[in-house]
């Protein structure tokens, strides 16, 4: 009778964790789905109209701000791409010069400890069109330089691009760190006996050596631009106008602002039709990593 | 020196066509630091200027020199930003959303490193037929865009009674970072021997008894990485408080965020800048004086996956 029950054990651990996931997750997203073919406004009704169910959908793409929303996040994507470029060179560099590495490393860190709320606070206040950097630049005679970006709809996303990059960078770098410390040291002094130039070193020998890291750091990085959020709220609060407008933003704005609960079940849907399609080549990338760890 | 250097050297030796490499700094070597200052000067920048804003009278902001320093040094902002700065109508400054973020998190830690460990610990050590499916589920479950799922959650814990209170928070952290860190666990544990849990089973021991005697007090590093991970992600995060929070139970981020957006007439910059900090001090005290620990957390899962 003992060995039953401790056989049972392991499923009834498991208990709470499978409610879990069926209730808050699996349930939530078939409910999100089904009620995105309604016409919930404030609340939740069931009937769908099957003569004109995508109508949700069709609204969504007519929507400029949806519009405005999605070429953010492109942007915002792009942009943040520098987040990956900039993490690389800095382990690079770190690598090659241990001296000081400690503290740069903390340094290039620390940001991804503060929040993303604080990180917009304080960079919207160095953006600050009087008082902020352009002030202190203007003042030292430099007039041309213009830094009140988040006041203008064509270059407040910039703004919001530099400030995810300083915060983010670093977690690339710890990454792109450890994957320079997994390559083999031989390697380094062969190049250097072979004479190879230290930019084909990288170009040619370390980056294709590194190509599981980058990928990884690219989908992390899709994931997390697909669900911006906090950083926008913080910077601009969507302005000026709908000019940072992203799909998260989006989303929340039609549930809490238009109370237009199929609305924003429509527009969260896409959202996580976008994270499947990023999400993909990362289920790929996992079976093909254990595939050559077997092999 | 370095690793490669020395090994660099090595085979300069033995390669006599090489010039031998000088002692001291190269050229190089310098131009690599004077880069990385520069970068390290880019990310010291924001903290400087909240720093010294923060000490600032409003006086000497409005001369619109940023860079500079306080002076006169002023405390006042910081007795503000904690005691009396208003957020919608109300003034009671951040140390509402202080204790509400406190309150949410010590329930939300204990809440879910239970429920990860023990079922990252089912999963790895005993023979659950379904386990390989249940991780998957998981594994996508961890990285959903959560407004995916708000409207629901916010609909049952309606009706569960919790919507809007502390408790509420804190167990909705719990659950959404279920997956995430049941995969940590679950990652963790599978390095564990498999003959110290067939001598344990051996031994009749049960399924608790061998967790709480044997995986338990093998597990404190891993307990202290995922503790940090959720002691950042649940302070820092603003989503979560911001739709499951209600008048009074908001915690600090939010409350921040409403203090920066509320101006009536000029904004307080200093004010808002010592908001900021008095928020970002508790993660960035656990960064500086725990930061192994916190970069195991952030690239734990990243590498795993």
């Amino acid at each position: 009778m003992a060995l039953r029950w401790s056989r049972m054990s392991p499923q009834f651990a498991l208990t709470p964790a499978v409610v879990i996931t069926l209730v808050a997750f699996v349930g939530s997203i078939v409910w999100t789905i089904y009620v995105s073919f309604t016409t919930s406004k404030a609340f939740a009704t069931y009937g769908i109209d099957f003569a004109d169910w995508a109508r949700q959908y069709e609204r969504l793409f007519k929507d400029k701000g949806w519009t405005i929303a999605l070429k953010n996040m492109l942007v915002l994507g792009v942009g943040s791409f520098l987040a990956i470029v900039f993490g690389f060179i800095l382990a690079a560099m770190i690598d090659r010069e241990k001296r000081g590495e400690g503290f740069f490393r903390t340094v290039f860190l620390y940001p991804l400890a503060v929040s993303l709320i604080v990180t917009g606070v304080a960079w919207r206040w160095m953006f600050n069109p009087s008082f902020g950097l352009q002030g202190a630049l203007h003042s030292i005679g430099l007039t041309w330089i213009s830094f009140d970006w988040l006041s203008k709809p064509e270059t407040a996303m910039y703004g919001i691009i530099l400030a995810s990059v300083w915060q983010g960078a670093g977690f690339y770098m710890a990454l792109m760190l450890s994957g320079l410390k997994s390559i083999n040291t031989e390697i380094w002094s062969a190049a250097r006996l072979d004479g190879v130039s230290f930019w084909r070193l990288y170009a040619e020998i370390i980056i294709p050596m590194m190509k599981f890291t980058f990928l990884t750091c690219a989908i992390l990085l899709s994931l997390g631009v697909v669900k911006a959020y906090d950083i926008v709220v913080a910077m601009t609060n969507g302005g000026p106008g709908q000019a940072t407008w992203v799909p998260g933003y989006f989303t929340i704005n039609a549930y809490w602002v238009k109370s237009n609960l199929a609305y924003a079940s429509a527009a969260a849907v896409l959202m996580l039709v976008i994270t499947g399609l990023i999400f993909l080549p990362l289920v790929l990338l996992t079976a093909w990593r254990e595939r050559s760890r077997t092999a | 020196m370095s690793m490669v250097m020395q090994s660099g050297e090595a085979l300069v030796d033995s390669a006599p066509r090489f010039p031998r490499k000088r002692k001291g700094i190269s050229g190089r070597s310098i131009a690599i630091l004077v880069f990385l200052s520069i970068c390290a000067a880019f990310f010291m920048v924001p903290l400087y200027v909240i720093i010294t804003t923060s000490f600032k009278t409003m006086e000497q902001i409005r001369e619109g020199a940023i860079f500079s320093l306080p002076s006169p040094i002023t405390i006042e902002p910081w007795i503000n930003a904690w005691d009396n700065a208003c957020s919608g109508i109300r003034c009671e400054g951040l140390k509402v959303g202080f204790w509400n973020s406190v309150a949410i998190l010590l329930p939300s830690l204990a809440l879910s490193m239970i429920l990860s460990s023990v079922t990252g610990y089912a999963l790895a050590l005993w023979n659950v037929r379904w386990a390989g499916t249940f991780l998957f589920v998981l594994f996508i479950c961890a990285f959903v865009p959560f407004q995916i799922i708000m409207i629901p959650l916010i609909i049952l814990s309606s009706g569960l009674k919790v919507y809007g209170t502390i408790w509420g928070i804190a167990i909705i952290h719990a659950v959404l970072s279920m997956p995430f860190l049941t995969l940590v666990f679950r990652n963790y544990y599978k390095g564990i021997p498999q003959e110290i849990m067939s001598a344990a089973m051996m031994d009749s021991g049960s399924f608790w008894r061998i967790f709480g005697e044997i995986i338990v007090p093998m597990s404190g590093n891993i307990f202290i990485v995922v503790l940090i991970l959720q002691v950042t992600s649940i302070w820092n995060d603003f989503l979560l408080g911001l739709t499951f929070g209600g008048l009074g139970t908001q915690p600090m981020s939010v409350v921040l965020a409403n203090v920066v957006i509320t101006t009536t007439g000029e904004a307080a910059y200093n004010e808002n800048m010592a908001a900021a900090l008095l928020t970002a001090i508790p993660p960035l005290v656990i960064y500086f004086v725990l930061g192994k620990f916190f970069v195991q957390g952030i690239t734990a899962g990243a590498i795993k996956g």
